[in-house]
């Protein structure tokens, strides 16, 4: 590259190259961006050829007389709370009996990551069938063990069915965060590891001292995509769920996508999407900058 | 290379693909876009339709696309604004559903082909009714004309002592407690698909409020908060959920509640025409049988399916060239009971019909007068608070005594 611009300096070289990559990006993700914030303030239906300027009123009538929004906003909370804790825990530990000399390793891995690949509306159908009430693989197993009592309306009780789509969701993003923490295993230095033991560490003091600082970075990058596809979680809840029953499993990007493609309220639409855009960023940003000055200070 | 001439290269590539790309499709080539289909029969007698229409027709293709409910709506909100939609549509009837696509403009208005196919000749008057619900033009044509009724297992109802189907509400009731009382629920429900138990909220609504209160309180025109019937319709819809109805039900679909109805695990089942098709497919004619709603108010619960020309449409002529193969008596005639049970052409004869499909005859043959269904009636947000409003009276998170009024307060702040 450098030989076919010789005349250009090393940074307009730089800028070249990655202009492509920015104007796609520009194009495909910071101009839709854009514009569900200007259409955010407008009401159109999606159908008609213009829209018309509304102020604010989207998110007055979001906020005010929405009657599913705050329940969906609470589950968003619930569910993010839940998914940067759970899965990553599960597959912390996962990663830790997995990175030991075990025979199988390999296979084991495959089938723990094998989840990951299937799409989220498979794991939905899956799931949705193994909870069918009646013929269902868990009804069917608590019928064989003569535990008939515990048989549930697992996605029909409005008390237990999110947490039944969590399981699956749980099952499905275990094997992503596992395999993360796997390789940042193996950045973890075995000569600090084998220093820690001479100088008489434990196990746990080398995984406290060695292995988690180590790890820090990692845990970073896992904890901010596992919190960004928490709060955006649509596929599994919408495949298994629809969001009911009574909307008590509905997330908010999927009611902005119900009120938006479904009920052709693009404008409210619109809010709810912008809504969770600052309700993310207001969790990222800070959980970043702390990371940084977390990393800043222990140079 | 130049950069000039790296780009140069490269936009001359793209503009070769983007001509190849737009090049392929002809004027005439047809896109039809409908749903998914739940039985086979009906599947292969689409494509049966498709093939005989093109090799009568040659230059004109026909590709259909089938999506499920909510996908089609998504699908055809996008097409709104592309030229890449469909030439045929496939919506209800409706002013809730197919209206909103009608209002918006996006249905080409067909008076013009009316005149030219003289499809008033064959329609049948009601099916076509729908058709000239808009000013300036008439929209669209009919596909199917459905009537909703109550569908039950011969066998558990003699099982239950019950000698002859209902003919009143007070009727269904008491076959209810008697089939209760033998251990059978009532009714399947899939309680996931929204729309399936909005139906027993519409029979119900019919039942407790008359004609006109129900139609006044769909129109919003009545206050569902202070009318007394629809406060009595909530604790009804609550009585046959919690006492009639096969249970669990709200985490189950449609199709899983059909399993449950061919494993006679329960009674009835409220369905449309196009269950007999489904009901052949099982091998289980003989089964099963099927009765109006004892409603009182002598009205068909029903509603039509159309298919409109889309406004953008580049083949229009084709188009309607194939709707008029559609509805044409060779067609209907022979795919009658497959695509439903009563046809829209009026020159259709009914001889050889099975029982299930002459009972639908006999109940279409009864009524002149019909009740739409809830997502049909109201514009699409209310719909979505209406179904909850049914979802969370049935679960018993909100009282009946406050059904209404949840429901009032969100048509207030909407309207």
């Amino acid at each position: 590259m450098a030989k076919a611009f010789p005349s250009l300096r090393p940074q307009t070289q730089g800028y070249l190259l990655i202009a492509p990559a920015l104007a796609v990006y520009a194009l495909f993700a910071v101009y839709p961006m854009l514009n569900v914030v200007w259409m955010s303030f407008s009401a159109w239906n999606g159908l008609s050829p213009t829209s018309r300027f509304v102020g604010v009123a989207n998110y007055r009538a979001v906020l005010t007389s929405d009657p599913v929004f705050w329940g969906a906003l609470t589950n968003t909370v619930y569910w993010t709370a839940l998914a940067v804790i759970v899965p990553n825990v599960v597959a912390f530990g996962l990663a830790l009996a997995l990175n030991q000399n075990l025979p199988g390793r390999s296979g084991l891995r495959v089938i723990f990551y094998l989840p990951v690949i299937i799409a989220s509306i498979a794991v939905a159908t899956i799931w949705k069938w193994m909870y069918d009430p009646f013929f269902g693989l868990f009804s069917n197993l608590l019928t064989t063990w003569g535990l008939t009592d515990f048989i549930g309306d697992w996605l029909g009780d409005r008390r237990i069915a999110l947490w039944s789509v969590f399981a699956a969701y749980v099952w499905q993003t275990v094997g992503f965060a596992m395999v993360l923490f796997l390789a940042g295993l193996q950045n973890v230095s075995t000569t600090l590891v084998e220093a820690a033991r001479i100088d008489g560490a434990g196990r746990w003091d080398v995984f406290r001292h060695v292995t988690l600082p180590a790890m820090k970075p990692t845990i970073t990058v896992v904890f901010v995509l596992s919190l960004i596809n928490s709060l955006k979680a649509f596929d599994i809840i919408y495949g298994m769920t629809g969001g009911g029953p009574a909307q008590s499993t509905q997330m908010l990007a999927m009611w902005a996508y119900t009120q938006s493609m479904q009920l052709g309220d693009f404008g409210k639409g619109a809010a709810i999407s912008v809504i969770l855009l600052v309700v993310t960023l207001a969790i990222v940003i800070p959980y970043l900058r702390w990371m940084q000055t977390q990393s800043e200070a222990s140079k | 290379m130049t950069i000039r001439k790296a780009l140069t290269g490269t936009f001359s590539a793209l503009a070769v693909m983007a001509a190849l790309g737009t090049g392929t499709a002809s004027a005439d080539d047809l896109k039809l876009w409908t749903l998914s289909f739940d039985s086979p029969t009906v599947v292969s007698a689409w494509k049966d339709i498709i093939k005989a229409f093109e090799a009568k027709n040659p230059g004109i293709t026909v590709m259909m696309e089938n999506r499920s409910t909510d996908e089609h709506k998504a699908a055809l909100r996008v097409a709104a604004r592309s030229d890449q939609g469909p030439d045929i549509y496939f919506m209800w009837a409706g002013l809730g559903l197919g209206g909103e696509f009608v209002n918006a403009g996006l249905s080409k208005p067909l008076d013009s082909y009316y005149a030219q196919y003289k499809w008033d000749d064959r329609l049948s008057a009601i099916a076509g009714s729908y058709s000239k619900l808009y000013p300036g033009g008439r929209h669209g044509v009919p596909y199917t004309f459905h009537g909703e009724a109550l569908y039950y297992n011969k066998a558990l109802f003699t099982k239950a002592g019950i000698a002859a189907p209902p003919t009143t509400y007070a009727e269904l009731k008491a076959d209810a407690a008697k089939l209760k009382a033998a251990g059978i629920p009532a009714f399947t429900f899939g309680g996931s698909v929204n729309w399936h138990l909005m139906r027993l909220m519409d029979a119900i609504l019919e039942s407790q409020c008359g004609a006109d209160k129900h139609d006044a309180l769909k129109a919003m025109k009545a206050d569902w908060a202070s009318e007394p019937c629809a406060t009595a319709s909530f604790k009804e819809l609550k009585d046959w959920s919690a006492n009639y109805t096969l249970s669990p039900f709200m985490g189950i679909d449609q199709s899983q509640s059909f399993k449950l109805f061919l494993a006679n695990r329960a009674a009835m089942m409220l369905e449309g025409d196009w269950l007999v098709g489904q009901i052949r497919d099982a091998g289980r004619l003989a089964d099963f049988d099927v009765f109006p709603i004892p409603t009182g108010t002598d009205r068909l619960y029903s509603f039509a399916e159309y298919y409109y020309v889309s406004s953008k449409s580049k083949a229009p002529d084709a188009a309607a060239k194939f709707l008029d193969y559609l509805l044409s008596d060779e067609v209907q005639q022979k795919y009658l009971g497959v695509i439903g049970s009563i046809s829209v052409n009026a020159h259709v004869k009914y001889d050889n019909v099975d029982a299930l499909n002459q009972r639908w005859l006999d109940i279409f043959a009864k009524y002149t007068k019909t009740f739409v269904n809830g997502d049909q009636a109201f514009p699409l947000n209310v719909t979505t608070e209406y179904f909850r409003v049914i979802n969370e009276v049935a679960s018993g998170s909100i009282a009946p005594e406050n059904g209404g009024k949840t429901l009032q307060i969100f048509i207030s702040a909407n309207k």
